[in-house]
């Protein structure tokens, strides 16, 4: 185990809450306006890898949450602070409204850049999800590390710290691969990774105290600042700095939604249905 | 004037990868469109039968950056000798194309950030189109472009396509879903084409990643892709007992093979060969039945073309029943028994009725 203390950040996003059906269109498409707001479920194993990689550092190693997106994104960074994260960070600006990745990279760049500058040194470690359940490219991560020029380790699924190094098992082509790569890294984290453990009771406390401070007292431990505050280019955010647009939008809703479901019935009842019911099936089976 | 399309060509063991040959079928495609040529990068080491693999696939020119150390896929490596050649040019690619595999998905978005340009994730369609901004904040951006690259790709769990498009800045990139294009049809001998050969000047800060150990099965001793029928297993299973189970079932079926999911190949349940999915194989059989396989979208990717999908889960909501065709709720250790039972028993009766006959 290594003593030096580390400057941990990771990145999370909320996205629109899939896991119940309100404001999910029987086609599987999102209203946005209905549905409610989750963090990204990918973004919580990357959160747990942060905590993790806390203890693998000096007694002084801190984890900052990092999150760009519109205020009712301050509930994903109370989350971070229940969880155990020490600090958080929103940038919060309309100028930031369609954003694609290389845009979002950029802005997320400056933000951690903001946090660089305040904390008198660049971090050593950002961890990243593998992906986000609404745009789903995992792109920003890499491309935050090419701005930041960080060694870059996608598909983490394991990973220990020492001697200003990390060595990490990752996802590859047809199999895994053991890599060690020096700080600062970036790492995108698997979700394979362990799930994120529970609140912790002082986590939960301390998030109750800070809601019931007073503004200034808040913004210490969940600071919220605009494009002007990090220096941000507003020709290379939201819709102007983005190179890319969704054009169009077809729904293929057909995959999918269609499933006869067989339940609820004895086993033999439930086999028999499928059985007779796919003949497809027997001209397959061997004689 | 545009230019020209370029994929950039995966290898392992210096051999291509399926999704490049798919590539250069496709991008020969936007390349007659744009009438622009069809190169491609390659990057290796000992590349010079991949280099022919290419020229027969399409490629019309090729850039080959052969040296040791890219024996081995490697981000900082891999991007310097792309961003090295790519930033002398004074015309980029006008499309560049990778393979949205775990390596092109790792390297097209330093790549893309490097360039500060537009990248397009997991495509399934590619096309070449018109399209004019009429609106937004940013005026430099309003016109008409008569050439850009059409990348669709699904979102929001396959129930969306968007298509996504960037004319303004060139080179204009997506990574593309192994699988979805057609192999091309490959020339019988490669015809001669340009060969550059791309400068290799690493710098120190490349070395700051080193692979320890790569752990990968090349071997393939099973083909899982040609068969008609798929008994897929994963997690579910509980135990890598459960093969057993699988088998049986398997066994009552002609042209049958055993898939898995990648949770079980980790678990060394089950071997690599037979793995199903994003970093597995894409299988399209007749029939495939999912058992405990919660359907995560790697694994749905590999099999959801199948013709006909049987899942067999004990959750009610797993998201393996949103995208099957019959979907059975219990316990696979009751169903698969049942259901070979009724299979045997179905074929003994039609047996009798044909002898009786
Ligand atoms: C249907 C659709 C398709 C799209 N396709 C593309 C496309 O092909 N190319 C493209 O450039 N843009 C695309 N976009 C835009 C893209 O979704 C947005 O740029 C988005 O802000 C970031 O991308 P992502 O959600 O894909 O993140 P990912 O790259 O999948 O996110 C990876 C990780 O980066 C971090 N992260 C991402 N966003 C944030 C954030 N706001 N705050 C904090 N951390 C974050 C998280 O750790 C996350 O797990 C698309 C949008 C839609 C709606
Ligand atoms: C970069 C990357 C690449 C990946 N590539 C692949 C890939 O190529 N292929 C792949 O498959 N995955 C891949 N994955 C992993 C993928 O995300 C999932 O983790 C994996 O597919 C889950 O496997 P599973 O369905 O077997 O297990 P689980 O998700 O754990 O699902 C087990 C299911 O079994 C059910 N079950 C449990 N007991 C029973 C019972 N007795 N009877 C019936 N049902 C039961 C449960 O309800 C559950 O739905 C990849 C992940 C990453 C990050």
């Amino acid at each position: 185990m290594n003593n030096k203390d580390l400057d941990i950040y990771v990145l999370i996003k909320q996205v629109p809450d899939t896991r119940s059906k309100a404001g999910v269109n029987p086609d599987g498409t999102i209203d946005r306006a209905k549905a409610g707001k989750m963090l990204n479920p990918f973004d919580a194993y990357a959160l747990q890898a942060a905590l993790n990689a806390k203890k693998m550092g000096g007694p002084n190693s801190k984890v900052t949450a990092v999150t760009m997106g519109p205020p009712p994104a301050i509930d994903i960074l109370y989350q971070a602070l229940e969880h155990g994260a020490d600090n958080t960070l929103m940038l919060s600006d309309r100028r930031l409204a369609a954003s694609d990745t290389l845009a979002t990279s950029y802005a997320l760049c400056q933000t951690l850049e903001y946090a660089f500058k305040q904390n008198g040194r660049p971090g050593d470690l950002i961890f990243c999800g593998l992906q986000t359940t609404d745009g789903d490219t995992a792109q920003v991560g890499p491309e935050i590390s090419e701005r930041l020029d960080f060694t870059q380790i996608t598909y983490c699924e394991d990973f220990s710290i020492s001697d200003n190094e990390v060595h990490a098992k990752k996802i590859i082509e047809g199999g895994t691969q053991l890599v060690k790569a020096q700080l600062p890294s970036l790492i995108t984290i698997a979700n394979s990774y362990q799930k994120l453990k529970f609140k912790t009771l002082r986590g939960a406390q301390f998030v109750q105290d800070i809601k019931r401070s007073s503004k200034e007292e808040q913004a210490k431990f969940v600071e919220i600042i605009d494009l002007d505050a990090c220096h941000a280019e507003e020709l290379r955010c939201g819709l102007a700095g983005s190179p890319t647009i969704v054009s169009k939008t077809w729904k293929i809703g057909v995959v999918g939604g269609n499933c006869k479901m067989h339940q609820g019935k004895s086993v033999p009842d439930l086999v028999g249905e499928v059985v007779q019911g796919l003949p497809i099936l027997e001209e397959f089976v061997k004689i | 004037m545009a230019g020209e399309v370029m994929v950039v060509a995966e290898q392992v063991g210096s051999k291509v990868a399926p999704v490049t040959l798919e590539l250069l079928g496709e991008g020969k495609k936007l390349a007659l469109k744009l009438g622009q040529h069809l190169t491609c990068f390659v990057i290796g080491h000992n590349m010079q039968d991949a280099v022919q693999e290419v020229i027969k696939a399409g490629a019309q020119k090729v850039y080959l950056a052969d040296h040791q150390e890219l024996a081995e896929y490697k981000t900082l490596h891999y991007r310097r000798v792309i961003v090295d050649e790519l930033g002398k040019w004074t015309t980029p690619p006008h499309t560049l194309l990778m393979g949205s595999t775990t390596t092109g998905r790792d390297l097209a978005p330093r790549v893309a950030a490097f360039f500060e340009t537009g990248l397009t994730a997991d495509t399934i369609e590619l096309d070449i189109g018109p399209y004019e901004h009429t609106s937004g904040t940013d005026e430099t951006k309003l016109g008409y472009f008569p050439e850009c690259l059409y990348a669709s790709r699904p979102s929001f769990g396959e129930s969306l396509k968007a298509r996504i498009l960037g004319p303004w800045k060139d080179p204009q990139m997506a990574t593309i879903r192994p699988g979805v294009f057609p192999k091309p049809e490959m020339l019988d001998s490669a015809p001669e084409v340009e060969v550059v050969n791309v400068a290799c000047n690493f710098q120190g800060s490349d070395y700051r990643v080193e692979i320890k150990e790569t752990i990968r099965e090349l071997e393939t001793k099973v083909d899982i892709t040609a068969a008609d029928v798929i008994v897929a297993g994963g997690y579910g299973l509980g135990s890598g007992e459960g093969i057993d189970l699988l088998k049986q079932l398997a066994d009552c079926f002609e042209n049958s093979v055993i898939g898995a999911s990648r949770k079980i190949v980790d678990l060394s349940w089950i071997d690599y060969p037979h793995q199903v999915g994003q970093t597995g194989k894409t299988v399209r059989p007749k029939i495939y039945i999912a058992c405990g396989i919660s359907g995560a979208l790697q694994h749905r990717v590999g099999m959801q073309k199948s013709d006909h999908i049987i899942a067999i889960n004990k959750d009610p909501d797993a998201p393996i029943f949103s995208f099957a065709d019959h979907g059975i709720v219990g316990d696979l250790y009751q169903v698969i028994p049942e259901m070979i039972n009724q299979i045997k028993s179905k074929r003994n009766s039609e047996n009798k009725e044909l002898k009786n006959a």
